[in-house]
């Protein structure tokens, strides 16, 4: 019980850090179209979070696979083999010389996974709150509580 | 078409010249009436000319125009004016125009009604004058004979127009039958009988119309006197004084052109006349091959690049077409217009033109007053920013915001509303200023011109002789960097360590220092490595002189080439500067080395196709930004006769705004000159530093993309580390609201940049252009030579993301598309039958498609460039001013053997010489002696039959021998130093490159193939298509859903 609950705590850190981690990219495009930043600084400043994004989302994943979670693991999945894809292909950072050219889009693909990840962090928030109801309380009260 | 009508009517006051046509569609429907009879009366009065004719004073006072029917609305029937008449209407084709009142369509029946009522003071008009080009006079409109413009209008015979109301009814339902569809349908009223009085329409409105579907039942009715044949070439077409600048209105009326097609020409030369109309029509048949065609009826550019001038006089204050040229001078007033004007919407900015002896742009200096600008949307005052408020207040054209004028600036207005100090400001008369910028223009103190030369000194550097050649140049060019004294120079050099060189002005022999840790790059010196050239003149004059030699034997053939960039970076981002490089080999060490990727057969044809041709290394993409980012701009020398990666190598240049010069196989024998030419004009012509550039434009328009080389750093913003007059960007724009309501649109291009002599600039260009509602006259007024450099642009970009096969077929189709809709646009009022049409203006673009798609960077396959050529050329076309690229697509060959025999030593007949024949083999005499010329390349292609005098004359002794390893050298006679004579001139005439001189006899294979007959375009050479295939093939994807 104590692991499970542990596993919830851990994926809500995980999944609330992806969710800053995009929304702050997010910022930085919207800045960016409308001047206040430089492309050079956006682009380190997004590029910089872009490959521990990666590596936290398909930790994320590969962690709902070993702990058995089908459903959290077939959510997760999709978005680490877009990721993948994209490493794969060296397309995966922001190309400092043409980021104009692709904002539009870079911003597209950035609130989709904004929403994305909002999603998979309410899910988690709710197996968070059930596992800690189910590890804080004894039977016997949540019996009670119905 | 657009056409001022100021008209003075009898009593003497001044009809306001008619107001543009979108306010027209846009109030119209609320009132039809009142506005067409003011309409019609003046209509009237400026067709027939009648001097006596009585106005009917506008209803409206401020815009007669303003209630003209909406589009597509019929007018209702309840006003005697259009009893029995129903105006043809706009067929609800999806070729007409969307805003078209068919005002103009009514007018003709309308009028003799008007002129017939009573008390309005109209007097029948009498017989115009003879001044009608119809031969066929049996019709009688007088009106047909008034038409001011026509050049030689016979007097007509009919009655005058009350006469005539019978006739209106009737005539065109018996008409038609009788001719139906003649050949060309140009016809005027040849077949209306005299019944028919309405006067043809003005010549103002004669552009545009929305082709009016001859079977329209309803509306089949009224005879139109208006010419669709008429030949608008060269009476209507876009007469600069079409649109009054002042009023802003156009009385462009798009109603017009409702006419009916099914009039038969009476007379040939009327035929003749109307092919003219529809912009020249190219009969080909393409069932019947041959018969149809005549190849050199097809047309070229043989005159070269004709500037669009149509504007010229009519804005003389917008600034010169070499600095800003439109891809159209007529913006489209609705998205839904633009989109069906399927070229690009953009323009091609070259901001630091050269201007020739005389047209120099004027430097303003504005003192204390500071640069006076618009509050809101920081437009700099311009030729046409008004003054109002007695001189107190300015008017910003662009946003239209009310300004204050600084007191400095305050001058009173004449009576006109004209500042008195107009002479004295040329900010205010001139399009093109150069104003001095005040320190809040500044982030930093103006940098001083920095030269930074990063020299690959590896075997083959030597041993091609490069380094000779470079270091000579790079000496010979100290006295005329420009900038003195505050020029700075540097020098690292490489193989596969690193070379720094301490030019301490206190030193007398340079101190070289060498740094063979490649991973963990520093800068051994904080400072010296970039030395002031007036105090350290005599250590660099030392270091180049010793430079060749102490590399002569140097056998390492490594290139450190990353980590000597990153070297010259941090050794350069104090100040930023001009970065030249000279790469003999693939950069083989450290970071950004590059491998052989170039060879591999297999990836040609795949969707990978493309990865060749952009940088493999992200390395160079990120110094290049920081190069930017610190005001780098970076020149690539690459002379290697192996694979090189131009296309990594090449997006340094391509981000920081410079360019690639490309050598493939240097040899110091044959390359010299040209890489000393070419060296010292990039080290010695002016150059601006640490320049941005912005483009603003009035409300409603927005640039959407920019191509080129050069870096944004904003959505609008080019950062531009360092630019000269060769180079030129591309933009194009969107419509942001689906309506625009001003008459005109402004465009101004700002340059911000540190002169050479330290100064802080900007460079204005200010440039107006009408909107019109009418696709027509936005086909009138293309500029092909505009189009064609964003399309080389889109097109180049394309093969960087795509095959080259797709890149091709983009421009096809994106010139049939445009085709598709003219001849839309046509068809339904012409029988077109199997004749491709195209606009005037645009006559050149499908050659000039073909040119493209036959270009280096775009030709053929892999076999036909190698991959190194096509980068370079891709770099080069990105930044060529329209001119150059033009030249470049479609090379000059003109002969000169005859030229040559004359006596006349002079070059006075050089324009005779000049002469520019169509790109074919067919043209070519194989007695002959021919010059091909592109302005990077020229071609002496001996003909096979050339008197052996010539070539004896010309090449000396060795004449017989081997063209390829016969240079030209001048010889000691007349007929010698008369072609070199000649070919000096030509390279004069276009200082950025210096063409290098090839010999190719005829015959001479493989030499010929590939040095001159790739290049005769309109040849099918290979898999590529001839230029009359080309036409065929455009003409039959034009017609396809046509």
């Amino acid at each position: 019980m104590g692991w499970d609950l542990f596993l919830w705590i851990l994926s809500f850190f995980v999944s609330l850090a992806l969710v800053a981690s995009v929304f702050y990219q997010v910022i930085c495009l919207t800045d960016l179209e409308a001047d206040y930043l430089n492309p050079f600084e956006t682009s380190s400043r997004i590029n910089r979070l872009i490959l521990p994004e990666f590596i936290l989302q398909a930790s994320l994943c590969i962690l709902f696979l070993i702990t058995w979670h089908w459903v959290f693991f077939l959510v997760a999945l999709p978005v680490t083999c877009y990721h993948a894809m994209l490493y794969k292909e060296r397309r995966h950072l922001i190309d400092v010389t043409e980021v104009f050219r692709g904002i539009s889009f870079e911003k597209k693909l950035r609130f989709t996974k904004l929403g994305f990840y909002i999603f998979l962090f309410i899910m988690v928030v709710f197996r968070l709150t059930l596992s800690a109801v189910y590890s804080f309380t004894e039977d016997d009260d949540l019996l009670h509580l119905f | 078409m657009i056409l001022q009508l100021r008209v003075k009517s009898s009593s003497g006051h001044d009809l306001k010249p008619i107001a543009a046509v979108e306010s027209v569609s846009c109030c119209a429907s609320s009132r039809p009436f009142p506005l067409s009879h003011s309409l019609r009366a003046i209509v009237n009065m400026e067709n027939q000319g009648y001097p006596n004719f009585q106005a009917r004073p506008p209803p409206s006072s401020s815009s007669p125009f303003a209630s003209a029917p909406p589009p597509g609305v019929r007018p209702q029937s309840g006003g005697p004016e259009t009893v029995g008449f129903r105006p043809p209407t706009r067929p609800f084709t999806p070729s007409a125009p969307p805003v078209a009142p068919p005002v103009g369509a009514m007018r003709p029946f309308q009028s003799p009604l008007v002129s017939q009522i009573p008390g309005q003071g109209i007097r029948p008009p009498p017989p115009p004058p003879s001044s009608n080009s119809f031969p066929s006079t049996t019709y009688g409109p007088p009106g047909g004979g008034s038409f001011q413009r026509f050049p030689t209008p016979p007097p007509p015979s009919g009655p005058p127009p009350p006469q005539t109301l019978a006739g209106h009814l009737s005539p065109p339902m018996s008409l038609r039958p009788q001719q139906p569809m003649g050949p060309p349908p140009q016809s005027m009223t040849s077949g209306v009988p005299g019944g028919y009085a309405s006067p043809p329409p003005a010549p103002g409105f004669q552009q545009s119309m929305p082709p009016v579907n001859p079977s329209y039942p309803g509306v089949g009715g009224p005879p139109q006197p208006s010419f669709p044949g008429y030949p608008s070439n060269q009476v209507l077409q876009g007469p600069p004084s079409s649109y009054p600048p002042q009023t802003g209105g156009f009385a462009q009326h798009p109603g017009q052109q409702n006419m009916h097609p099914s009039y038969a020409p009476p007379t040939s030369t009327v035929q003749a006349l109307a092919e003219d109309f529809n912009s020249l029509s190219l009969t080909n048949i393409p069932g019947s091959l041959e018969p149809g065609l005549d190849r050199a009826s097809f047309p070229r550019p043989l005159d070269g690049d004709v500037e669009p001038n149509s504007f010229a006089e009519m804005y003389p204050m917008n600034c010169h077409s070499r600095y800003l040229r439109l891809t159209t001078s007529a913006i489209p007033s609705s998205q839904s217009l633009a989109s069906r004007w399927h070229l690009p919407l953009g323009a091609v900015v070259c901001p630091l033109a050269e201007a020739p002896e005389g047209e120099e742009v004027p430097l303003i200096d504005f003192g204390s007053s500071g640069i006076i600008r618009c509050r809101r949307c920081r437009t700099y005052v311009n030729p046409y920013v008004t003054f109002t408020d007695s001189g107190r207040k300015w008017r910003c054209n662009i946003c239209s915001m009310l300004n204050d004028v600084p007191g400095e600036y305050f001058s009173h207005l004449d009576a006109t509303g004209r500042r008195m100090d107009m002479d004295q400001r040329p900010e205010l008369t001139k399009g093109s200023v150069e104003i001095i910028a005040p320190t809040e223009y500044m982030v930093r103190p103006p940098m001083p011109p920095i030269y930074f030369f990063l020299i690959d000194v590896s075997f083959s550097a030597a041993k091609s002789g490069m380094l000779q050649v470079a270091a000579q140049t790079i000496k010979s060019c100290l006295d005329n960097l420009p900038g003195y004294p505050r020029t700075q120079i540097g020098f690292i050099t490489y193989d596969s360590t690193l070379h720094f060189y301490n030019m301490k002005s206190s030193l007398s022999q340079p101190q070289m220092m060498v740094v063979s840790d490649l991973d963990d790059i520093f800068v051994p010196l904080p400072d010296d490595l970039l030395v002031n050239l007036s105090e350290s003149r005599n250590v660099v004059e030392a270091f180049l002189d010793s430079l060749p030699l102490m590399f002569q034997n140097n056998v390492n053939v490594e290139s450190a080439f990353g980590p000597a960039l990153k070297a010259a970076y941090m050794v350069m981002n104090q100040l930023g500067g001009k970065l030249l490089i000279f790469q003999n080999s693939l950069p083989s060490l450290g970071a950004g080395r590059l491998k052989l990727r170039g060879e591999d057969p297999r990836v040609y044809g795949t969707d990978k196709e493309y990865t060749l041709r952009v940088a493999e290394d992200n390395f160079y993409k990120q110094m290049a930004a920081d190069c930017t980012k610190f005001q780098i701009g970076i020149n690539v020398y690459a002379f290697s006769d192996k694979y090189t990666d131009i296309a990594s190598l090449g997006t340094l240049s391509k981000y920081t705004g410079g360019q690639v010069y490309y050598y493939p196989g240097f040899q110091s024998s044959i390359h010299g000159d040209k890489l000393r030419h070419e060296l010292a004009r990039d080290l010695t012509r002016e150059t601006a530093w640490e320049s941005v550039m912005r483009i603003r434009c009035g409300k409603g328009i927005r640039f959407s993309s920019y191509h080129g080389n050069f870096m944004l750093r904003s959505t609008d913003l080019l950062a531009l580390p360092a630019v000269d007059c060769d180079k030129a960007y591309a933009m194009q724009l969107t419509l942001e609201e689906t309506l625009l309501t001003t008459p005109t649109v402004y465009f101004q291009v700002a340059l911000l940049y540190t002169a050479s002599c330290g100064e802080r600039r900007i460079r204005v260009h200010t440039a107006v252009a009408p909107v019109v509602t009418d696709l027509g006259e936005m086909y009138r007024q293309a500029d092909t030579g505009s189009i064609v450099s964003v399309y080389t642009r889109l097109a180049i970009e394309k093969t960087l993301s795509g095959k080259l096969d797709d890149a091709r077929n983009v421009i096809q189709q994106k010139i049939v598309k445009a085709l598709r809709e003219y001849r839309n646009l046509h068809s339904v009022q012409h029988r077109l039958g199997s004749r491709l049409i195209y606009p005037e203006s645009l006559k050149f673009l499908p050659l000039y498609g073909l040119a493209i798609c036959k270009s280096t960077p775009l030709q053929g396959g892999p076999a036909d460039a190698s991959l190194d050529e096509r980068c370079a050329a891709g770099f080069t076309m990105m930044s060529l001013p329209v001119k150059k690229l033009l030249k470049l697509l479609y090379p000059n060959v003109f002969r000169v053997d005859e030229w040559l025999l004359k006596p006349s030593a002079d070059l006075d007949d050089l324009k005779d010489v000049l002469k520019r024949l169509p790109l074919a083999a067919e043209n070519l005499d194989s007695r002959g002696l021919y010059i091909y010329d592109d302005g990077f390349r020229l071609v002496l292609w001996f003909g096979r039959m050339l008197s052996p005098d010539i070539a004896k004359n010309l090449l000396g002794a060795d004449f017989a021998a081997e063209l390829s390893r016969v240079t030209l050298q001048e010889q000691e006679n007349g007929m010698s130093k008369k072609l070199m004579r000649l070919i000096k001139k030509v390279r004069e005439n276009d200082q950025s490159y210096h063409p290098m001189c090839f010999l190719v006899r005829q015959g001479e294979q493989p030499r010929e193939g590939f040095l001159f007959l790739r290049y005769l375009i309109e040849d099918q050479m290979g898999g590529s298509t001839s230029y009359v295939d080309w036409i065929l093939q455009i003409h039959r994807h034009v017609q396809q859903n046509a």
